[in-house]
């Protein structure tokens, strides 16, 4: 699979440096992610691959290097305008716990489009429609405790695919689920993200749901060591 | 069980800067709840002193009076004080609750769990009860400057003595771990239920009958009051305590009622937020604004006291006996000040203690949703509606169900003089204020919890 054609990078990181105290999370790390690329970020505990993510995303701020999405410098920005990129054009799944609890599944969805203005009517028929697309239709009154795992995941799917981002983080999204949901999920994550146009980064330590992206990059010490495209599982059918 | 029991030092040990926060916050509610509950005694026993062994012909003729008057505040607080008590008891219960619903899934048994919560918040309690022995010794030089019967309390005639405060200190770890226990009920009953939150039972309206019911007891209680002759003041005092147990009863129930309509008509998230959580836990958001409740049902009933005031010396009255009604009337009105003022304390105490507990248990998600770009304004926003919105309703709705079932008595006088409105008014508005300054303590600590939560170390 090649990437090269496209006219240039949506997401471009450039010698990003990270320290926390003495540790150093990230020692000059370069990446750059095309648009509809699905890159699968991987390496042990203590790689620097979360820290990598939450530089990427404007969580965190590199104390060297810069972050770009679609040629704008997130370094450029404060930290309220960094969350408004965050709540505008990324989308974000977590391993568990971004959910919130009191509200059923359709207004954890409707949440996210109702934050960027959207009326709550409008929000509502939205994530009704997000929700069936991921084979959740009937559930929608469902709190997320009352969910399983993989419906869950797929409720926080659409919650970070309904307001239409340039890129979606997925941190760890199968880490609490057994290896078969898991699969599913990240069939999910990978085919709606693909359809809905928008680039994926996904930090994991597990090859198998690494198989699901186009591309795996290898972070060992704060450094990317290897990084290699292949078939993503799945397209093949 | 004693391998079980041994873990209850190390679980607390485990709970790390949030555990300390969270126990010195519910230590600092016992003292509180300790040192004011060991004050109003103190005032109880300064005038049934006095009414025993009377100094002059005020305190022989009025002395048993100021003694119903210190009862009547002794019911008025005590409420307030255990929901203070209440609120530190199930401080970090969600956190607690996570922990021990693990280790029910572990294989530990409920006696086990339960005795893991005794231990915990025993130890609590009995810190805050002699943290607060000490702050009511503390506070005795402050109560003897406010003057009664035309002088002050000297500190020995408002020292409730040794075996009082043994007592304290043997019942506030007893309060402390039977409002722990019942906190606990749904981790014995199904761990996975806590776990995994479900969508609880909604409260039903059973409580409305009864507070209704209570209601309707009081107010003929106080109708049929002359012929109850000795034992009447007893009858009166007793249903007022039944009343505030029925506002106890209908406030949650209440507000969960108004929590599905609003979840109806929120428009915004911060509105849809806010409505949702009084809809998930109305005895939750109870605990914070009920104190302000309990503190409203006190003002209704002052409202009453300067119509009292106006109108007791007739007007062929002597000079001295004019002079016996202004100290009298200008006491009724002190007491009746002091206890608001500490009634409002408390509230704000138990407000701004469970709004802070509350950030502390809910840091992860917090710290999630501002990851994936929620502002830190619309959490404040929400975390204000949570408890704005049900206070104002909560504060109005229990002074006129005081107005209501103090009517038999006064009549509508009471807030249709212009003195008794004003007093109240003023009294719920300062009370609200006091209370929305307290849980904006939580402000910096949100701000404080955001910047330290690692969300998932790499």
């Amino acid at each position: 699979m090649s990437t090269i054609s496209t006219p240039g990078p949506r997401l471009s990181a450039r010698g990003l440096v990270k320290r926390f105290g003495a540790t150093t999370a990230l020692a000059g790390v370069d990446l750059d992610v095309a648009p509809g690329e699905s890159v699968a970020v991987m390496g042990p505990s203590g790689s620097g691959k979360s820290t990598l993510l939450h530089c990427l995303a404007g969580i965190l701020v590199p104390d060297a290097g810069t972050v770009a999405l679609s040629g704008r410098g997130l370094h450029d920005l404060d930290e309220r305008e960094r969350s408004l990129v965050r709540r505008r054009q990324y989308g974000f799944v977590f391993q568990f716990g971004q959910l919130l609890a009191e509200l059923p599944a359709i207004e954890n969805v409707a949440l996210a489009p109702m934050l960027l203005g959207t009326s709550r009517r409008e929000a509502t028929e939205l994530a009704g429609r997000w929700l069936a697309s991921l084979g959740l239709a009937g559930m929608e009154g469902r709190r997320p405790g009352e969910l399983s795992g993989g419906q869950a995941q797929r409720v926080a799917v659409a919650r970070a695919l309904i307001t239409g981002p340039e890129v979606v983080f997925a941190d760890e999204p199968t880490g609490a689920l057994d290896q078969a949901t898991g699969h599913e999920v990240m069939r999910v994550l990978t085919e709606t993200t693909r359809l809905a146009g928008a680039s994926l980064v996904v930090v994991t330590h597990d090859a198998g749901v690494a198989a699901w992206c186009g591309r795996r990059v290898e972070v060992r010490d704060g450094r990317v060591v290897a990084d290699e495209r292949r078939v993503p599982q799945g397209s093949a059918r | 069980m004693s391998a079980v029991l041994a873990l209850a030092p190390r679980l607390r040990r485990a709970g790390g800067r949030d555990g300390r926060l969270t126990t010195a916050l519910a230590v600092a509610s016992f003292a509180v709840m300790t040192a004011l509950t060991l004050s109003v005694v103190g005032g109880l026993l300064g005038f049934a002193g006095r009414a025993a062994d009377p100094a002059d012909a005020y305190q022989r003729e009025y002395g048993d009076s100021y003694v119903v008057f210190a009862w009547t505040a002794v019911v008025l607080l005590v409420v307030p004080l255990l929901t203070l008590g209440g609120s530190a008891a199930r401080l970090g219960v969600a956190r607690r609750d996570a922990r021990l619903a693990t280790l029910r899934l572990l294989g530990v048994t409920p006696r086990e769990v339960v005795a893991l919560t005794v231990v915990e918040t025993a130890w609590q309690g009995l810190v805050g009860a002699v943290v607060g022995a000490a702050g009511y010794a503390a506070l005795l030089p402050v109560w003897t400057r406010v003057p009664f019967q035309g002088s002050t309390f000297s500190a020995g005639e408002l020292w409730v003595g040794w075996p009082v405060l043994a007592a304290a200190c043997a019942v506030v770890p007893v309060l402390a771990v039977v409002s722990g226990v019942v906190s606990l009920r749904r981790v014995v009953v199904s761990p996975l239920g806590v776990a995994r939150r479900q969508t609880p039972p909604g409260m039903r309206a059973v409580r409305a009958v009864l507070a209704l019911v209570a209601m309707g007891l009081f107010m003929v209680v106080t109708l049929v009051l002359g012929q109850l002759g000795a034992f009447a003041i007893a009858f009166a005092i007793g249903s007022l305590a039944l009343g505030f147990a029925a506002l106890n009863l209908i406030g949650p129930w209440a507000l969960g009622l108004v929590g599905r309509l609003r979840v109806r008509r929120a428009r915004t998230p911060a509105q849809l937020l806010a409505a949702r959580r009084l809809v998930d836990d109305p005895r939750g958001t109870w605990r914070v604004v009920g104190g302000l409740g309990l503190a409203g049902f006190v003002a209704g009933a002052l409202a009453v006291v300067p119509l009292l005031a106006s109108g007791s010396a007739g007007d062929g009255a002597s000079a001295a006996e004019v002079a016996e009604m202004r100290t009298f009337t200008g006491d009724l009105m002190r007491g009746a000040l002091l206890t608001l003022a500490i009634t409002f304390l408390v509230a704000a105490a138990s407000a701004g203690i469970t709004q802070a507990a509350t950030v502390l248990d809910r840091r992860r998600e917090y710290a999630l949703q501002v990851l994936a770009g929620t502002p830190v304004a619309l959490l404040d926003s929400v975390r204000r509606r949570e408890v704005l919105v049900p206070m104002l309703l909560v504060a109005v709705g229990s002074a006129a169900t005081a107005v209501v079932m103090m009517s038999p008595v006064f009549g509508v006088a009471g807030v249709t003089d212009p003195s008794g409105l004003l007093l109240l008014v003023t009294c719920l508005t300062a009370g609200c204020l006091l209370v929305l300054g307290a849980t904006e303590t939580s402000r910096p600590l949100l701000r404080s919890v955001l910047a330290e939560t690692q969300v998932r170390p790499d």
